[in-house]
């Protein structure tokens, strides 16, 4: 019985580490590119929201690929309008003019779309209908969201690792000048980099509405503040660090909330941040960095210890 | 005779920025006391607590290059706590009844008047960044910003979780109303004073060497980190009194007043006025409260025949700060301190000749390339601003 339980808070907690594996992988990808810490990715998040509300009446299929293409085509029309002219300058600077693009789109949401009553996406009712498989209670909404961060995850792998364009962006977040040096037109490239954080940030968008229901002027602060901790954690600097760290965050953040006394939950937030300060001051580049340093210096002692005893 | 003289004039040229500075907010302060105006006063208050604020800011991110999204936490620790010790015991009694016996021992039949519980604030905002300081003095560049918006996430998550002793999200009401302008005005004069004398302190020199190039600093010792924290605890104590004179004056005050918006107002200003000098602070200040609160004016009364929505005053920042940061990155004072009016006057004169084209092209030369070209020297006075570095040291 108590195994079920556990079992039941795993897949929980799993469908909420996808969830946020794909926030902060979209966080990650700018980062990689350009040092740009985006702010303006959760207001990314919101603009998906709104469309959703606008479009909820056209059925599901025309809806998700309405706010898919909005939310890509804001997230380049950002980089045009704002990242593109600071696009040399120091990463901090980049910070600032994200703040900026973020609280802009805020108070554009508050002037127009979120003015008057509340407003919300009511969710399908079929997607809370739930399955009892061995025991485990999954509801299609979980098994929706396990489903598109897997193919979300698999699919940016491979054009990451298969495509031409994703090898040029992996290049230029290796080292921007010398991917320019050797021919990748970087305008493009970026271009192309805010495309891809325009749809992941669609696809959580659409998977966090389907879930709460609610949408506000400020709802992309919180998946924001999510994926600004899960990439911290796992190191901004690298996609799959990214990844693993929003997927930790997640099922932490989850087993804490369900096994924790209701009245402290509330301060999971505060710990999540005083983690991401410990973690910046003893592994700046990210836990997953950290690991494989220490795994690396422990095999090498290992094998010098064998060397030795032969 | 002529020596003293000569004596003052160094002095008055020394603290010729902070003297200016603190004319500037004399004058605000008179303009607001003989027109007897609330909402001018209002209006007056907000830009002054601001620009402590922002000049807190310019103290820490414009002298060590390290931006800071988190010293709001401070304020906010600095107005409930200044509020905690100065409301009425009874007051304290209901509204925390549940606080816990360690804390409600000695908060609740402390009542303090406006001094102490600003020097309390200021005490506790110190603590607090003395052990926050530890970590970010550690860290550079984003590492930084994101560990001070940590901070700020964290105190922001604590007020708001914890109604026992700060009344959660709730607006907390019943502080006594015990700031005027004076007092404000004249913490906002020392305030100008204490920054520029730190800027130009071997801890601002120091620090901003260690911005311009932080590895040439290390290689003449100066302890990076160690600068990065004073600076950081001296800014997070101004931020602690702002708070507690931000508590006294609007008296009731909540949790989401310090929060992402102030940042992000504070941070405008900071980059708008130009974040490397003290007058670049002031002016930011100025600049954007001028435009916020008129448009805030519109939002309520209407203007120009249009219906304002509310957030156009924010949205109006947001676009200010984005052209600053494409256009003038170094701000509208681009880092400059407050020209010496004599300086002003040769730089004037020799700019208009070379536009007129009255004056041989050597000359131009001289005059672009500075006193460190050899006729440079001859011409013009050594103590006088450089046109590249623009600040006297």
């Amino acid at each position: 019985m108590i195994g079920a339980i556990d079992l039941q808070v795993g897949v929980d907690a799993v469908s909420f580490g996808a969830l946020f594996a794909v926030m902060a992988l979209g966080l990650a990808l700018l980062f990689g590119v350009m040092r740009l810490m985006n702010f303006a990715y959760g207001e990314l998040i919101m603009v998906g929201g709104y469309t959703m509300y606008y479009t909820r009446d056209f059925g599901a299929l025309p809806m998700i690929l309405i706010t898919i293409v909005v939310v890509v085509f804001v997230s380049v029309l950002m980089e045009l309008i704002a990242f593109r002219p600071v696009r040399h300058a120091a990463p901090v600077t980049l910070l600032i003019t994200s703040f900026a693009v973020s609280f802009g789109l805020q108070q554009v949401a508050f002037m127009t779309v979120a003015k008057g009553r509340q407003k919300g996406v009511e969710p399908y009712p079929w997607l809370t209908d739930q399955h009892h498989i061995a025991g485990l209670r999954l509801s299609n909404l979980d098994i929706l969201t396990l489903l598109v961060a897997a193919g979300l995850l698999i699919g940016m792998t491979l054009l990451l690792k298969r495509t031409t364009i994703g090898i040029q962006l992996r290049a230029s977040t290796e080292d921007y000048q010398m991917a320019q040096l050797v021919g990748i037109r970087g305008n493009r490239v970026i271009s192309f980099a805010f495309a891809i954080t325009g749809l992941l940030a669609a696809a959580v968008c659409i998977l966090f509405v389907l879930r709460t229901g609610s949408l506000s002027a400020t709802m992309g602060v919180t998946p924001l503040l999510i994926a600004f901790v899960g990439g911290a954690i796992g190191g901004l600097g690298s996609l799959t660090g990214a990844a693993l760290g929003g997927f930790t965050l997640g099922v932490v953040i989850n087993s804490i909330q369900s096994s924790l006394p209701v009245d402290l939950s509330g301060y999971t937030l505060m710990f999540a941040f005083l983690f991401v300060i410990v973690v910046l001051v003893i592994a700046p580049s990210g836990l997953l960095d950290l690991t494989r340093r220490v795994w690396s210096a422990a095999t090498t002692r290992f094998e010098v210890l064998n060397r030795r005893a032969a | 005779m002529s020596s003293a003289f000569a004596l003052g004039r160094r002095y008055l040229r020394a603290a010729w920025t902070p003297i200016v500075l603190s004319a500037v907010i004399v004058i605000t302060w008179a303009i607001v006391e003989n027109a007897g105006s609330v909402t001018l006063e209002e209006d007056v208050m907000r830009l002054f607590l601001w620009m402590m604020l922002v000049l807190a800011w310019q103290l820490f991110s414009g002298n060590s290059g390290v931006m800071s999204f988190g010293h709001v936490a401070f304020m906010a620790a600095g107005a409930y706590f200044s509020a905690l010790l100065t409301m009425s015991p009874t007051l304290k009694e209901t509204t925390f009844a549940d606080m816990p016996q360690f804390l409600a021992s000695w908060i609740r039949p402390a009542e303090l008047g406006l001094f102490e519980s600003m020097l309390a604030a200021g005490a506790l905002a110190a603590l607090l960044a003395a052990v926050f300081g530890i970590a970010v003095a550690r860290l550079a560049g984003i590492a930084a910003a994101i560990a001070t918006l940590a901070i700020l996430v964290i105190m922001f998550t604590f007020i708001v979780q914890t109604p026992s002793v700060t009344g959660g999200s709730d607006v907390l009401v019943g502080v006594p109303r015990e700031t005027t302008p004076g007092n404000v005005a004249i913490s906002l004069v020392v305030i100008i004073f204490a920054v520029y004398a730190f800027k130009q302190s071997r801890h601002g020199i120091r620090l901003r060497a260690s911005r311009e190039n932080q590895e040439a600093a290390q290689s003449v010792a100066v302890n990076v980190r160690l600068e990065r924290y004073i600076a950081f605890v001296i800014a997070g104590v101004i931020c602690g009194v702002a708070g507690a004179l931000y508590a006294h004056y609007f008296s009731g005050f909540a949790a989401a007043d310090f929060y992402f918006e102030l940042t992000f107002i504070v941070v405008a200003m900071l980059v708008v006025g130009g974040m490397q000098s003290v007058a670049g602070a002031v002016v930011g200040t100025y600049f954007l409260t001028i435009i916020y609160l008129t448009a805030r004016r519109a939002e309520v009364d209407g203007a120009l025949g249009i219906e304002w929505p509310s957030g156009t005053a924010n949205l109006l920042v947001a676009i200010a700060l984005l052209l600053a940061l494409i256009l003038r990155p170094s701000g509208i004072t681009g880092g400059r301190e407050v020209p010496w009016p004599g300086a002003l006057w040769r730089r004037k004169g020799a700019v208009a000749a070379s536009a007129a084209g009255t004056v041989p092209e050597e000359v131009k030369e001289a005059i672009t390339a500075g006193p460190s070209a050899p006729e440079a020297t001859t011409r013009s006075r050594p103590d006088a601003p450089t046109p590249t570095s623009g600040e006297s040291l």
